[in-house]
């Protein structure tokens, strides 16, 4: 009476779950380098942390951005095209996200 | 209502709401661990965005609630009957083991502890008749050992994805750092996920001593106060935890990038949510760490330390069964009635408050404090890149 099925739906939901909220982010990531806005997020200020940016390697880190973002063998109409990618994909991101939760939670839809 | 069995009724949840608080306080470090250490947040928001998130989560299912109340434990007309004692000796030997093994910083699972408590206890209480093997093999013990693997499979498999995405071959700037950004939702779903599945089990117990004694129906769902009560101790465990994480993090953990640690919360969070959603009572910690080995190995250059692995294994297989002693000699105990209860409850307080004591003497280090999750980065060495040679030079 041991149900594999369910076993089955837990590994292909939560692939198909991780590859698509995964998969979106990163593409959306790259296609922001491609538009020439490569994101320099520093880590917060945190002295333990394992990734701790000094100053000067954070300035480095964006002008190495800057100096890629110039070089950009995009037209200006191409990097907007580029640009509106990666929000798609950070909106599709988020609406998997929500799509997740909604399925999840019995009370948004109705359900027992 | 005879004066002893309100007694032992208030004493059960009195446990449980203590369990339900060490494991917040026990599993903040599962989400918030690697975005504290890539820097995605800083570590007073990422533990108030874990408190609020596990009490959110708690309100959203209650499928693995009704796993434990309604599931492994044969109750009602046709089944064993079960007195509110045997839940109490499960409970106190699944804190115990928990505690015990919080100490010696062996890996555990404080949900297993408490499986192997409520079952060693209904064993010894009730006899074989009174487990439900099907429930317990399909719902407990199979999504155990099944669901690391999964969540480690989905991490590997997400890694590769995300590192391949944003790789480039020319050495220019490749914005992996903007994974920071993704962290900082990927971890809040991952402290989500936790509500959904840990707060669960309290609940679980809690409707089960209920039904013990007849203060709700065997097969109704779970009562809104106990849904309440529940997810604000585990709100409270995760927020008080979180305090002396901040105050002692900083050894032993792994290098986790932020895409990987990117990749790794969302696979946890996901295999959490789809199994919360089907009601397996999994542990939380298991799968987190499945996750950061699996995003370990998908990253260039990475080979396991088998032994240490296999340490990590064999501290989760000895979890279920080692509890289940405890609470069959707790249940022995409380077979001899109110007397019994109270020795039962005599010797559970009193290792509490031992164990408490004996750690504040002990220097706190990462081997009590963090988590095993990020001990379990450990089992995977990764040689450093050639990019982060040059940025170093």
């Amino acid at each position: 009476m041991i149900d594999w099925m369910a076993f089955v739906i837990v590994l292909v939901s939560a692939l198909v779950g991780t590859v698509v909220v995964v998969g979106f982010y990163s593409f959306g990531v790259r296609l922001l380098v491609r538009a020439g806005r490569v994101p320099v997020v520093s880590p917060a200020t945190f002295t333990d942390a394992i990734t701790v940016l000094t100053p000067a390697e954070i300035r480095s880190a964006e002008k190495k951005a800057a100096k890629a973002a110039r070089k950009n063998p995009l037209s200006a109409g191409q990097k907007n095209v580029a640009l509106a990618g990666a929000y798609s994909c950070f909106s599709l991101c988020a609406i998997a996200v929500l799509y997740g939760i909604y399925l999840i939670v019995p009370a948004l839809h109705g359900g027992g | 209502m005879p004066l002893d069995i309100t007694l032992v009724i208030v004493l059960v949840i009195a446990l449980a709401l203590f369990f339900d608080f060490t494991n917040g306080f026990h599993d903040t470090a599962n989400a918030m661990a690697t975005p504290i250490a890539t820097g995605a947040m800083k570590p007073k928001v990422a533990v108030g965005v874990a408190a609020i998130l596990n009490l959110v989560g708690a309100f959203l299912s209650t499928e693995v609630a009704k796993t434990i109340s309604g599931g492994i434990i044969r109750e009602g007309d046709d089944g064993v009957l079960i007195t509110p004692e045997l839940i109490f000796a499960g409970l106190i030997g699944a804190i115990v083991w928990n505690m015990l093994t919080w100490l010696l910083g062996l890996p555990s699972s404080s949900s297993h502890a408490l499986f192997g408590g409520l079952i060693g206890a209904a064993l010894v209480g009730a006899g074989l008749n009174a487990i439900d093997f099907g429930v317990l093999m399909s719902k407990v013990i199979l999504p155990a050992v099944l669901a690391p693997l999964t969540a480690g499979l989905i991490a590997f498999i997400a890694t590769k994805l995300a590192y391949s995405a944003t790789r480039r071959y020319d050495n220019k700037p490749d914005g992996r750092s903007g994974f920071r950004y993704g962290q900082i939702f990927s971890s809040s779903l991952v402290a989500l996920a936790h509500g959904t599945n840990d707060a669960q089990k309290t609940m679980g117990v809690i409707t089960l001593a209920l039904i013990s004694v007849n203060l709700q129906a065997p097969g109704d769902g779970v009562q809104f106060w106990v849904v309440v009560v529940c997810a604000l101790a585990i709100a409270l465990g995760t927020y008080v935890g979180g305090w002396r994480i901040i105050k002692t993090l900083g050894t032993g953990l792994t290098d986790v990038k932020p895409a990987q640690g990117f990749a790794a919360e969302t696979s946890t969070a996901a295999t959490i949510l789809a199994s919360s959603h089907l009601g397996f009572a999994l542990s939380t910690t298991q799968v987190a760490s499945g996750s950061v080995i699996g995003s370990g190995l998908g990253r260039r250059g990475s080979t396991v330390r088998w032994k240490t692995a296999g340490r990590i294994g064999i501290g989760w297989l000895l979890t279920l069964p080692a509890a289940g002693i405890v609470g069959a000699l707790a249940a022995l105990v409380a077979h001899l009635g109110t007397w019994g209860v109270l020795i039962d409850a005599a010797v559970g307080i009193g290792t509490i408050l031992f164990i408490f004591l004996w750690s504040r003497r002990d220097a706190v280090g990462h081997h009590n404090v963090v988590s095993e999750v990020a001990a379990s980065g450990e089992a995977v060495v990764i040689a450093p890149e050639p990019e982060s040679k040059k940025v170093a030079k």
